[in-house]
């Protein structure tokens, strides 16, 4: 058998049977989606537990409206009220129903001013204000914000002369319904106006892409960099070079490192595909993109352990190793940080420049491909001409640095020394 | 024919030079032994003949070749500071890397060496169960299957207790019978006297020794008396034309200086206590490697 493969085949036997590999297949999936569901549930939580607000009416004529309104607008009571009567101490008032929201009675307390109904263009005049401690709520803010100017704007224009039984009809909302682009069907010339976008599919199936792609990454190759080092300390690499270059052996261990990120990725989307079966939804399964996720999925794997092995052959210790680890991660995490601002404008000048920057590609491109509309069909080529040459530059770099890495002591190089290593060779 | 031949060959790291304009013919099926102080460059010669380091000038050929950018599956190779995957089970480490010099399955030769070496039981056991000694022999079966036609062994016998010395050197013998060269380093003189055809010293990165024992003795006079007295040391002091004692504990070797004369040694030792042995000789590999390499050689080579 080839040297490569060879020396493969144990790295990827030995990483795919590690406890470590095995507890992290189940654990990542676990920690994202458990983090992404908590979220869900804690606001749900919010929204839908009763809690009471107070309210304090200068005005008199706004409190039941307001409350009537908030009735109408829940399908099941969020909040519950209190009309709270004004008293002629309002700060004392007002210290006292912060008492009780210090003290967990009350959520918050709306504060109506005597003139709210007359309308000035002098916004401090009319301000309500609101008392709350639950700062983490952002939702609440809203919230009250819709129920109290639907319940002044219904006021006001009965006060100006509007049959109240129509206001409603007259100010409800439309709904405004994102639409997926038309398109000329090439086989018969006539032109397809889009769907209206599926928001799981606009939203779930990219960042779901995304996210499978990072964990099947930081699963698969990040331990590389640590092993490799430990390999170094335990002293196992000067034997193996007598029978295999440095190359050779560098290369085994990244095609291991691609071993054990495929097989990751099948078992995760194998799971990810019968999940959506079961529940009906497999038409939302992005199967026209998976050739492109597994194109970049193995690109991204090449530059990243290459870039590990080269990095664990220079530590001098695995501790070295752990604290040079972000290096590895960057092209991952810094594509993650910029994901909600390119999901906003997914073909803005920005998303695709930064999806032509070879380490971001795999991820963004990948992000823009899988939102509604894709990207024009020239540009995932682009990017992969530009990908395929930094995984060549990558591979180039790391086997300069293996090569003396793997047989170095003394300390850890800075990161000038391994620039130096890859420019002398 | 030469199984090595280095060629006027240097090796520098950064500004220290490992190995200076070395030049060496190891023989085909012979016994080589590497002796040498701790940083003479042994190691850094051995590693450039495994084609693990390349030198900066000067050719190294093995069996004719030049190394290229594939290792050979001819040459098996024990580092000084060795190590194996420790999370591995001893047959599936010993598998691997046969095949991976040898390129084809070894299964039936590790069976064959783990018998010999008395660990077929522990063929199953993951090799960081194995004792220091366990753990070593199967760093050696590592370095020889497949047979190779040239072994390179760097410090073979550190840290074997006398049994698994005697394992590991009847294994080598018997490879020696079977044709295969072997280049071997020790610092134990008595090895590299007894167990070597020929003997390559090397001092600060260049060749001071290359030869059998005796091409090596026949440089130096018979200026050494090798004598085990009652008392030892204790009587040893202000002996007529001495310059140097080696105290060997039971033995001590006295070094003799120009006009010194044996007979009146012999006297003058006799007159302090009973004489077991004495006998005029050649120096001793020890002695000749501390007469090169030792602090004394040093002081002259600053006069």
């Amino acid at each position: 058998m080839n040297k490569i493969l060879l020396i493969a085949r144990r790295d990827y036997i030995q990483t795919v049977t590690s406890k470590g590999y095995l507890i992290a297949l189940v654990l990542l999936p676990l920690i994202f989606g458990g983090s992404i569901l908590g979220t869900r549930l804690a606001s749900r939580g919010n929204s839908t537990s009763s809690q009471r607000i107070g309210i304090i009416d200068h005005s008199g004529v706004l409190a039941q409206r307001v409350i009537q309104a908030a009735e109408q607008l829940n399908e099941s009571p969020k909040y519950t009220f209190d009309d709270l009567k004004p008293e002629s101490d309002e700060a004392g008032q007002v210290l006292s129903v912060s008492n009780r929201i210090r003290e967990g009675e009350l959520l918050a307390v709306l504060d109506i001013p005597a003139d709210v109904l007359q309308a000035s263009d002098a916004a401090e005049r009319d301000r309500v204000v609101y008392y709350t401690n639950s700062t983490g709520r952002a939702q609440l803010g809203s919230w009250l914000t819709t129920i109290v100017n639907s319940s002044l704007v219904g006021l006001r224009l009965e006060q100006a002369g509007l049959e109240r039984a129509r206001i409603p009809e007259l100010v409800r909302n439309v709904p405004v319904v994102p639409m997926n682009l038309a398109k000329r069907d090439p086989a018969t010339g006539k032109i397809a106006r889009g769907d209206a976008s599926n928001p799981l599919q606009s939203a779930v199936v990219p960042t779901f892409l995304v996210i499978l792609m990072v964990i099947v990454v930081m699963v698969g190759s990040a331990p590389h960099i640590g092993a490799v080092a430990e390999d170094k300390t335990q002293r196992v690499f000067e034997m193996l070079l007598s029978s295999a270059s440095p190359f050779e052996l560098m290369m085994g261990k990244v095609l291991a490192a691609l071993g054990a990120c495929l097989t990751t990725s099948i078992l995760y989307i194998a799971v990810g595909l019968m999940a959506l079966m079961g529940m009906s939804l497999f038409g939302l399964a992005p199967l026209h993109l998976l050739p492109w996720f597994f194109v970049y999925l193995i690109a991204d794997v090449l530059m990243l352990s290459a870039m590990g092995v080269a990095l664990g052959s220079a530590c001098a210790s695995a501790q070295d190793a752990q604290q040079l680890a972000f290096l590895m991660f960057m092209p991952v995490i810094i594509p993650m940080l910029m994901l909600a601002r390119i999901s906003q404008q997914p073909n803005g000048g920005f998303a695709t420049a930064m999806s032509f920057v070879p380490p971001f590609t795999p991820v963004l491109m990948l992000m823009r491909q899988a939102m509604p509309g894709g990207v024009p069909w020239w540009q995932p080529w682009v990017g992969l001409v530009g990908v395929a040459a930094s995984v060549f530059a990558v591979v180039w770099a790391a086997g300069r640095i293996f090569r003396i890495g793997i047989l170095a002591t003394g300390k850890t190089p800075k990161l000038a020394e391994l620039g130096e290593w890859v420019l002398r060779g | 024919m030469s199984a090595v031949e280095i060629s006027d060959v240097s090796k520098a790291f950064q500004s220290v030079t490992a190995v200076d304009r070395l030049s060496l013919s190891v023989p085909e099926g012979s016994v080589y032994g590497f002796i040498g102080p701790n940083g003479s460059g042994k190691s850094t010669t051995m590693r450039m003949i495994a084609n693990i380091f390349h030198p900066n000038s000067g050719a190294i050929r093995v069996f004719g070749h030049a190394p290229s950018g594939s290792r050979s599956g001819e040459v098996g190779y024990l580092p000084e500071e060795r190590g194996v995957y420790r999370k591995m089970r001893v047959r599936p480490l010993l598998e691997f890397y046969g095949e991976l010099r040898g390129g084809r399955s070894v299964s039936s030769e590790v069976n064959t060496w783990l018998e010999r070496v008395g660990l077929s039981n522990w063929a199953e056991e993951k090799v960081e169960t194995l004792s220091k000694g366990m753990s070593q022999k199967i760093q050696f079966i590592a370095a020889v299957i497949p047979q190779p036609k040239l072994l390179i062994l760097d410090e073979p016998f550190s840290g074997l207790d006398p049994v698994s010395a005697d394992t590991i050197r009847n294994a080598i013998l018997d490879m020696r019978k079977a044709g295969c060269t072997i280049i071997l380093s020790t610092h134990d003189m008595g090895v590299a006297e007894s167990f070597c055809d020929s003997i390559f010293m090397i001092f600060r990165g260049k060749k001071v020794l290359d030869g059998t024992m005796a091409s090596i003795q026949a440089n130096y006079a018979s200026d050494t008396i090798r004598v085990e007295v009652e008392g030892g040391l204790s009587v040893m002091d202000g002996l007529p034309g001495i310059d140097r004692i080696n105290d060997r504990g039971q033995v001590q070797e006295l070094r003799m200086g120009k006009g010194c004369d044996p007979q009146q040694v012999l006297h003058t030792l006799a007159s302090r206590g009973r004489i077991f042995s004495f006998a005029v000789v050649k120096p001793s590999l020890h002695d000749i490697f501390i007469r090169i390499a030792g602090p004394q050689a040093e002081e002259k080579r600053h006069e």
